[in-house]
């Protein structure tokens, strides 16, 4: 099933950025294509609204919930039209958080644009950071070798363990699950200390860099074998002890159900989609990953999206341990890039946390001339402005947060 | 696995040790030495700083024993974090809420260092600044928090 998450124009021509079975291909002036989100994309309008809209009515108001609230920790608005208990129907504004990242980007170096890109969004601040210098990689030629590839991919792994652990956390919280929830946050603290051991950052920032990586010692590599093991461990307990209250689960069953045939209408990717029943991940096409097992789940609902999560967590920790054995036998770590042939664009991607972050970079004169985003925020946003719908207030806090997006990631 | 309140209980989540911050921060009136109500509010940040504030109220940290707790309204706060630098449709809702701030109160900057310099020219004439943090992690904004409380 192939899904369209972005359009961009060049010298004229349309490209389109299809997603299929964990590749991401671009399709120049596909005439012969069909997407019913391409206007969606194509406009990239910071007002985001769901496909039913109903305005009017009697006693039907525009409840604004946003930027200044305690509910929306972040600078956004959603506008719920509602007559009082259900939501009708649901936009959502992103233009308070714009802060022109991606103008701010073009026109330089790239080494220089790297620390822009991993201030889009601070918790993904990871994937960003390997999806641009993917693309720059791939347009000036470098070649990365496995021992950087595995890293990137321990790094990728971290972010994600620490944004589900967040996700579900704040999941419990919104159901009044004050002591699981602050179990949880113990464990997300955690797993931030052990991301700065083991990189110098809570965020792993400055991390990554553009054809290569910061290489951790021996002594960090055990630290993170054992602080994981330490926070899988505890995890697994947790979870087991959450999916035996009724009280949570049924909070989180059928509410803000998202169905598979819109989740691939609006090109929504990663847990959110896999929480539908599509198996779709970018890990899947990278030949790193060995036996990969993905975790899929049918309903749609907030209860599949933190399943999905939680699964995940599990996974990822798998594919961490796996990594450092292999890094741990390996004596030299040095690292050659090889060269390759030069070209004047660049493509790369990474599955962030939640979804597909793509960059398509063109170069000239080594500098970034010009670059298209696709994040997964803003087809989220899409997600949860349809999933809301008839839905009640009380829900809301579930919508939003088993989503695990965010403005700045949507805003850029 | 234990009951969770004696499971908490018995692990001794939070920290014991001392939060020191470098920053040079004004005290606050002493009237909040025991108690300081706070209220953040996002205006542009990559997102980061909201999780650092998030991951301030975690048992590690444990907040309440020194008296900080989290309001839900700037109306119900003694000290306004502000979290970034204000984007252009932002510094109105900023204003208008430190408008809603019952005296005495004080604002305190929490910056991010990348994005800074393009930003400067949104930088505002604030009543009351306490201080400025930068890229600062948890354990420094608590420093800095029970610096605000005891004085320097």
């Amino acid at each position: 099933m192939k899904i369209l998450i972005g359009v961009f124009q060049k010298d004229g021509i349309e490209h389109y950025i299809v997603q299929e079975n964990g590749v991401i291909s671009l399709e120049v002036d596909p005439k012969n294509m069909y997407f019913e989100n391409y206007t969606f994309i194509k406009l990239r309008d910071p007002i985001i609204s769901s496909y039913e809209s109903v305005r009017n009515g009697e006693g039907v108001f525009d409840f604004r919930y946003g930027p200044v609230t305690s509910g929306v920790g972040e600078a956004g608005i959603y506008h719920l039209y509602t007559y009082g208990e259900r939501i009708l129907s649901v936009d959502v504004d992103l233009s308070y958080k714009s802060r022109k990242l991606d103008q701010m980007i073009s026109g330089r170096d790239p080494k220089e644009a790297l620390k822009f890109v991993e201030s889009i969004c601070g918790n993904f601040a990871f994937s960003h950071s390997v999806a641009f210098s993917r693309a720059v990689e791939n347009s000036l030629g470098i070649n990365i070798d496995p021992v950087t590839e595995s890293l990137r991919i321990v790094g990728i792994e971290l972010e994600r363990i620490y944004n589900h652990l967040y996700v579900i956390s704040q999941l419990a919280l919104a159901a009044s699950q004050k002591v699981l929830s602050s179990h949880l946050s113990y464990l997300f603290e955690e797993s931030l200390r052990l991301n700065k051991i083991f990189s110098n950052s809570r965020y792993l920032k400055n991390f990554n860099r553009i054809g290569e990586i910061k290489i951790p010692d021996g002594e960090k590599l055990q630290t993170l074998k054992e602080g994981i093991l330490k926070i899988i461990d505890d995890f697994k307990k947790l979870y087991d002890h959450a999916l035996a209250s009724g009280n949570f689960i049924d909070r989180l069953y059928s509410t803000a159900v998202l169905k598979m045939s819109d989740a691939l209408k609006i090109g929504i990717t990663g847990p959110t989609l896999r929480a539908t029943g599509v198996k779709e991940d970018l890990r899947y096409g990278n030949w790193m990953y060995e036996d990969l097992q993905i975790s899929t789940k049918n309903d749609g609902d907030a209860l599949s999206r933190m399943e999905v999560r939680a699964e995940e967590i599990f996974e990822s920790s798998k594919i961490i341990l796996q990594k450092i054995q292999i890094l741990q036998k390996i004596q030299n770590f040095k690292t050659t890039p090889e060269s390759m042939e030069k070209r004047s664009n660049g493509l790369g991607y990474c599955e962030s946390p939640s979804g597909t972050i793509v960059y398509v970079i063109e170069t000239k004169d080594s500098k970034i001339s010009d670059l298209y985003i696709s994040t997964p925020s803003f087809f989220g946003f899409k997600g949860v402005a349809n999933a809301m719908i008839g839905n009640v207030f009380t829900d809301f806090q579930f919508a939003i947060e088993s989503f695990g997006i965010n403005f700045a990631d949507a805003a850029l | 696995m234990k009951w969770w309140p004696i499971r908490g209980l018995s692990r001794f989540l939070t920290e014991k040790r001392d939060y020191k911050s470098d920053t040079s921060v004004k005290p606050m009136k002493k009237i909040f030495r025991r108690s300081l109500h706070v209220y953040t509010i996002d205006v542009g940040n990559s997102n980061l700083l909201n999780f650092e504030i998030k991951e301030l109220q975690s048992p590690q940290y444990n907040t309440h024993r020194f008296g900080i707790y989290f309001a839900d309204s700037p109306r119900h706060a003694d000290l306004l974090i502000i979290l970034g630098n204000p984007t252009e449709k932002m510094v109105e809702p900023l204003m208008n809420t430190v408008k809603q701030m019952p005296e005495p109160f004080g604002i305190l900057i929490v910056e991010e260092n990348e994005i800074v310099e393009e930003n400067e020219k949104n930088s505002l004439q604030l009543p009351n600044v306490v201080g400025k943090l930068k890229n600062p992690e948890p354990e420094e904004i608590l420093g800095a928090l029970l610096k605000i409380m005891k004085g320097n």
